[in-house]
């Protein structure tokens, strides 16, 4: 998806992860994937660049949909949807 | 086992059920066996994070903590920091780096990922007694039970991935 479709997305939970290193982003994640529901749209943003590709490795391997990344000034949003 | 319970629902399905579906139902999670024989801050922080990165995985886990690594489970050491196991020259960057980086301490680490997926830790029986614990009360809650070597040679022979720290 491009940056501008992305950022267009209606998203049910978004998680700040910004304030955490590696693993703190990814267990974030984890932990709020367990509360939304199947075809919701979820945003992490993070600011540890471990994540960037922990992140969508670890939803496809759990089932979810990576559907891109959009960089900010000094952090980026990760879009997944659950599966 | 596994195996057949896929070929069963491969074959049969009709209404295209999906394949993550049926991993998740079906598919024994992987298992990871740690021997987390270290019990120095440096060490129990690298295995915090390496537990953690199992539970995001929903990978099951058994901790068996050995000789050195049974002291921080006394209940009254978890919080002490002693010394570290590499470079201990370097103890107050390290810690401060820590602070900086809003690390999660050990402890909380492995709150979580016992939060996050089965994650059982067992303490050795002789390690145990190293340092003054004998008994389940001796040692602080995120220990399940005593074990003997026998039962960590077991896990370890049947895990995914097996560690030593």
């Amino acid at each position: 998806m491009t940056t501008e479709e992305l950022t267009a997305l209606t998203v049910n939970k978004s998680v700040d992860a910004r304030g955490t290193a590696c693993p703190g982003p990814l267990l974030e994640a984890k932990k709020a994937i367990g509360t939304i529901g199947s075809g919701d749209i979820m945003e992490v943003l993070s600011a540890d660049e471990g994540t960037k590709k922990d992140i969508p490795k670890w939803a496809n391997k759990k089932g979810h949909d990576y559907l891109g990344t959009v960089e900010e000034s000094g952090y980026f949003k990760i879009y997944l949807k659950k599966g | 086992m596994i195996k057949k319970h896929l070929s069963i629902y491969t074959f049969s399905t009709k209404n295209r059920l999906n394949i993550n579906n049926i991993k998740d139902n079906i598919m024994e999670n992987k298992k990871m066996t740690m021997a987390l024989f270290s019990g120095s801050i440096d060490k129990l922080t690298g295995a915090g994070v390496v537990l953690s990165g199992a539970a995001a995985d929903d990978m099951d886990v058994d901790v068996y903590v050995l000789l050195m690594g049974a002291r921080a489970f006394v209940k009254g050491n978890e919080n002490k920091i002693d010394g570290l196991s590499e470079y201990p020259e370097l103890k107050e960057e390290f810690l401060k780096s820590l602070e900086t980086l809003k690390v999660s301490t050990w402890i909380e680490f492995f709150e979580m990922s016992k939060e996050l997926t089965n994650v059982k830790i067992h303490i050795c029986s002789l390690a145990g007694k190293m340092w003054g614990g004998e008994k389940m009360e001796d040692f602080i809650d995120l220990a399940d039970d005593i074990c003997g070597i026998g039962e960590y040679i077991t896990s370890a022979q049947e895990a995914d991935v097996h560690l030593f720290i």
